[in-house]
């Protein structure tokens, strides 16, 4: 069954589910976001609320930072600027949306951002044009304005190495859904550039110890290292006693199983279980449901396909929708 | 395009249950387009709560006109639970309805031993599968009419549905073990309610009986009627016999003026209505208007039946057919007493189906049958004889039922009836053999280390989850999942908009009837937040009070500590005192707040002393004076603000407040202080230049008071 529950304003470049699927966060080429509310949550019309512009420059993407620090996003202008907007109603001005943070502006431009790690300290992973990885720590749990740059390095397993002249043109972060107080936060990335090293995706997880973050994997097979990366997807894992992480590149959409008990170098293990293709070309977005089991794609050919595996473990297209008139 | 069949489907059967015998070409689905035209500049996806899929389809700027806006949402529900049979509010009712008897087999399951379990346990299964029935609609009809019409040979009743027919043949098969000796009678029962289901697409002797009856009002003489004999031949092979020999006793030679001259014919039709009605039926009862004898025990109905069959054949070489005059009428009954006495070329003739075929095999050819292989065999037989012009879903699962193999069963139940069925009837499978029962319970570990069971609960769960109306009692089905139901349900309830007061309470409550406190305090903590950030100070406070989140409170508390140790104007004081009030009902949770307790204490006393001058009151603001100063919880940034209010105590006109030791304590805080002033990080409590001087003098006052007076 499939019904249509809302319009999107002219202009819009991209939208963005909060964490209760109640609202939706638009962003416009004009530089404007537009947020859209179901007032009642049995329903399932949306109307438009809130609009304010955010940026001269077009909007490429909107995240929800999570519930837990307040009904907010992150907006990624096409000029590379990364900043965060909330929402508060305060005794002077009432319910408004006001900017928190516009973070540093340097050379490289943002590409891709995720939230992780609610559950204890809040952190934002970026990935920026240069190849760099920035995470950002939050310092107040009721302040969406302070922020502190944790770490910062490159995508890459041999970190000795730097790739000075690295140019980036897109990259894609998952966060290891699970929330647990106890595990330690891991995140995939994986980059499409012009440096071969930087592209095939690798699992980072924070060593307590060393007080620093270290790679855990690699989700790539040696002949396709240098494969660039459009899109990666870690599963909601809610009982298998390993975790499931979908990357997609050119070649097409893999699916990798992430063993969870490190190897004496602190190495995870990482088998791919599937090449899938289907998409033809590009890969735009992944999400997994949230039971982990089906993974929904689009791509450049204007598709959403649903793939998953069978009871034997084979992995295969499930369906496709296809938008018709 | 490559790599797709070109079949379309209906978004409603799309199944996202992954099952073993999965080969076939992923199917296309349309994503109908309402507001947009194509081309599309962008696909973006997302999922809500369940299965629910959101579709962000965003226009090109160039197609659009003016008028196209810049794209749509669709909402995509990957599945229903019942395959779209049944309307959505009456699906709710059935959802909601076989919660309770659900619930009640797994709390037996689990409180049941071993021993027991072997013996007895069919009998709550029957009992589980009694109440579902009962939920999926009524095929009897209730009331019988008044004044019955003879001519009426089949009652109305309502419509059934295929679903009901098939949690009927689950419960036939698998669970009710008092009916295993009879099971062909029961088929033939089921057939006589759900013939009409096979009616939709082909041919069927309840089609043919309904369009007869239609005619029968304008008919004269049936018995000229070719139809009319037909159709009972028809009738009598499915074993309707009621049907039968109410339409037998339409015959023309009953009526008063055919008395004298069709007495023959009148005897021969009456003779064979007689046999009818004495067919002896391998079960142990009958409902009142059903006909025939019936027998409990086989040797006793191998008697009977041999005896019948007797008669038949007696009556079919009898020399009264030759006096017979009525040429329909004779060949009429002859057919007849074909369909009792087995002639199988007659009985494919006068059957439409392959199932009315077996079932009219089982009546007249092999009325021994027993155990599942030999009635595969015959339904094989049949199935050659009638081939299957369309394949019913109903059919697909008998045949899966027949051959024994569990897996056949449930995939035809999930892909031709939902995951509703799916889940529930596995309740009937695993009881009905060990060896589905060790089908349905293996782990495997290719999905995760679940076993099939679990996997269609959590199907089902999911689709409950995605419809506001009935998410929560997704909970019970997801907790009856060993494995993967709670990490579910976590997934489920940290996806429930909690700033909603009536979906937070009732997700709290699902979190404490099943141990999550954890994901509870989030909830809790989430709902804070937004209330905080939205103006609602005390609800956040006493939302992030119950889920104990100390950060976020400490945090609070030293917002307010800024807020007073700034603005000592009493106005602005009044608009806090109620927050800590509630803060501090539970003080241990932060530890700054036991001084924003004694803080207001002292305001409050302070403010008398300023209203009415009575010394008491003034001794009693100085003694909270005291112990605030003394408590080690009082931040530094205050202790200059406390004693610039207090300067009227320490100036007191009658006499000093303060003690020696007391005093010196004060002077002592302010050293403090001044040397506190040099550190970095130091507050400054924003009070006029001159506080520190006017402060010190005061002390000092109070101080030499203080030693004249001891």
């Amino acid at each position: 069954m499939d019904k249509s529950i809302l319009t999107l304003d002219k202009g819009t470049r991209c939208t963005a589910w909060n964490y209760s699927g109640q609202r939706l966060a638009a962003g416009l080429v004009d530089g404007s976001l537009l947020i859209y509310d179901s007032t009642d949550p049995a329903s399932s019309t949306f109307i438009s609320t809130s609009r304010f512009k955010v940026q001269e420059s077009s909007i490429l993407k909107v995240v929800w930072v999570p519930p837990e620090y307040g009904d907010a996003v992150a907006c990624i202008g096409a000029d590379g600027t990364l900043s965060l907007w909330e929402e508060v109603t305060e005794d002077t001005e009432g319910h408004h949306w006001k900017l928190c943070k516009c973070f540093d502006r340097n050379t490289s431009q943002v590409l891709d951002i995720q939230f992780g790690d609610a559950e204890t300290c809040l952190k934002l992973v970026a990935a920026y044009s240069d190849g760099q990885i920035k995470i950002y720590e939050l310092l107040d749990t009721l302040e969406l304005e302070k922020w502190q740059l944790q770490a910062e390095f490159q995508n890459v397993i041999d970190l000795v190495s730097n790739f000075g002249h690295a140019s980036c043109v897109s990259a894609s972060i998952s966060w290891n859904p699970q929330r647990s107080e106890v595990q330690q936060s891991s995140f995939v990335l994986g980059f499409s550039s012009n440096v071969p090293a930087l592209n095939s995706p690798k699992v980072w997880e924070f060593d307590l110890d060393h007080q620093r973050w270290l790679p855990v994997a690699e989700l790539s097979l040696p002949e396709e290292k240098t494969d660039q990366v459009s899109a990666v997807a870690w599963a909601p894992n809610i009982g298998r006693p390993y975790e499931l992480i979908a990357v997609a590149t050119q070649k097409g959409i893999s699916i990798w199983h992430l063993g969870s008990n490190p190897d004496a170098d602190g190495r995870l293990s990482a088998q791919k279980l599937a090449t899938l293709s289907g998409h033809d070309s590009e890969v735009w977005e992944m999400e997994w449901d949230m039971s982990g089991t089906t993974l929904a794609t689009t791509g450049s050919d204007g598709m959403v396909r649903l793939w998953q595996s069978n009871l034997n473990g084979m992995w295969h297209e499930q369906a496709v929708l296809t938008p018709a008139s | 395009m490559p790599g797709v069949t070109s079949d379309s489907g209906e978004l409603n059967s799309l199944s996202v249950v992954p099952h073993t015998l999965d080969t076939q070409k992923p199917r296309v689905y349309p994503l109908r387009l309402h507001r947009v035209t194509r081309p599309l500049a962008r696909l973006s996806i997302s999922w809500a709560r369940g299965n629910t899929l959101r579709v962000s389809l965003l226009q090109t700027d160039d197609a659009a006109s003016e008028q196209t806006p810049g794209g749509e949402v669709v909402e995509v529900k990957l599945g229903s639970a019942d395959a779209g049979e049944i309307p959505e509010a009456q699906w709710r009712r059935i959802a909601y309805g076989s919660v309770a008897p659900f619930a009640l087999l797994q709390s037996r399951k689990n409180s049941m031993d071993a021993l027991h379990y072997e013996k007895d346990w069919w009998e709550h299964v029957m009992e589980y599968s009694k109440e579902i029935n009962s939920l999926l609609g009524n095929t009897k009809s209730s009331v019988p009419p008044t004044i019955e019409d003879p001519k009426t040979v089949l009652k109305k009743v309502e419509e059934p549905t295929s679903l009901k027919a098939a949690w009927e043949l689950m419960e036939m098969f698998y669970a009710d073990k008092q009916s295993q000796t009879w099971i062909p009678e029961r088929l033939l029962d089921w057939l006589a309610d759900f013939d009409c289901l096979f009616s939709g697409t082909q041919p069927t002797v309840h089609a043919k009986l309904v369009s007869f009856q239609n005619k029968l009002v304008t008919i004269q003489a049936v018995e000229n009627h070719p139809e009319y004999w037909e159709i009972m031949s028809s009738a009598l092979a499915v074993g309707w016999l009621d049907v039968v020999v109410k339409l037998l006793r339409l015959h023309g030679s009953y009526l008063f003026d055919q008395l004298g001259s069709r007495e023959i014919e009148n005897g021969l039709v009456e003779a064979v209505a007689l046999l009818i009605s004495e067919m002896p039926r391998l079960r142990p009862d009958m409902p009142t208007e059903k006909i025939g004898e019936c027998y409990s025990t086989k040797p006793e109905f191998m008697k009977a039946w041999e005896k019948w069959r007797a008669k038949i054949t007696k009556l079919d070489c009898s020399a009264f057919w030759l006096q017979c005059d009525h040429q329909q009428t004779r060949v009429g009954l002859k057919n007849m007493l074909q369909v009792m006495l087995g002639n199988a070329s007659v009985l494919s003739n006068v059957t439409y189906h392959w199932i009315e075929l077996y079932i009219s095999h089982f009546l007249y050819v092999r009325p021994f049958t027993v155990g599942l292989e030999s009635m595969y065999s015959l339904a094989q037989k049949c199935m050659h004889l009638k081939p299957i012009s369309y394949r019913h879903k109903l059919m697909g699962l008998i045949i899966g039922i027949l051959e024994e193999n569990t897996e056949v069963v449930l995939a035809e139940c999930s892909r031709s009836f939902g995951p509703w069925m799916t889940t529930h009837a596995i309740e009937l499978m695993a009881a009905g053999s060990t060896q589905a029962e060790t089908l349905l319970h293996e782990e495997q570990s290719k999905i995760g280390g679940i076993c099939i069971e679990e996997l269609h609960r959590l199907t089902y769960a999911q689709i409950l989850s995605s419809h506001a109306l009935t998410w929560n009692i997704a909970p019970i089905y997801l907790t009856s999942c060993l494995k993967q139901g709670l990490g579910l349900l976590e997934n489920l309830l940290y996806k429930q908009p909690v700033q909603h007061h009536l979906v937070l309470l009732k997700s709290m409550e699902i979190c404490r009837l099943n141990g999550l406190d954890y994901v509870s305090y989030n909830m809790m903590k989430i709902a804070g937040v937004h209330y905080w950030k939205h103006g609602k100070k005390g609800s956040a406070v006493f939302w992030l009070q119950q889920a104990r989140d100390e950060v976020r409170l400490n945090r609070i508390a030293k917002h307010l500590f800024d807020f007073v140790g700034k603005s000592v104007s009493d106005e602005s004081f009044k608009q806090w005192e109620g927050m800590i009030e509630l803060l501090g009902t539970e003080s241990k949770t932060a530890g700054g707040l036991e001084f924003l307790k004694k803080y207001r204490d002292f305001r409050r006393s302070l403010q008398q002393v300023q209203e009415g001058i009575t010394t008491d009151a003034a001794r009693k603001a100085a003694e909270a004076l005291i112990s605030l100063m003394r408590n080690p919880s009082t931040p530094q940034q205050f202790w200059l603000p406390l004693l610039y209010d207090s300067l009227k105590l320490l100036n007191w006109q009658e006499g000093p407040l303060l003690n020696v030791s007391q005093t010196n304590l004060l002077l002592n805080k302010l050293q403090e202080l001044s040397l506190a002033r040099l550190l970095p990080g130091f507050v400054d409590a924003g009070l006029p230049p001159e506080a520190l001087q006017s402060v010190r003098l005061a002390l000092a006052t109070n101080l030499g008071r203080a030693i004249l007076e001891e």
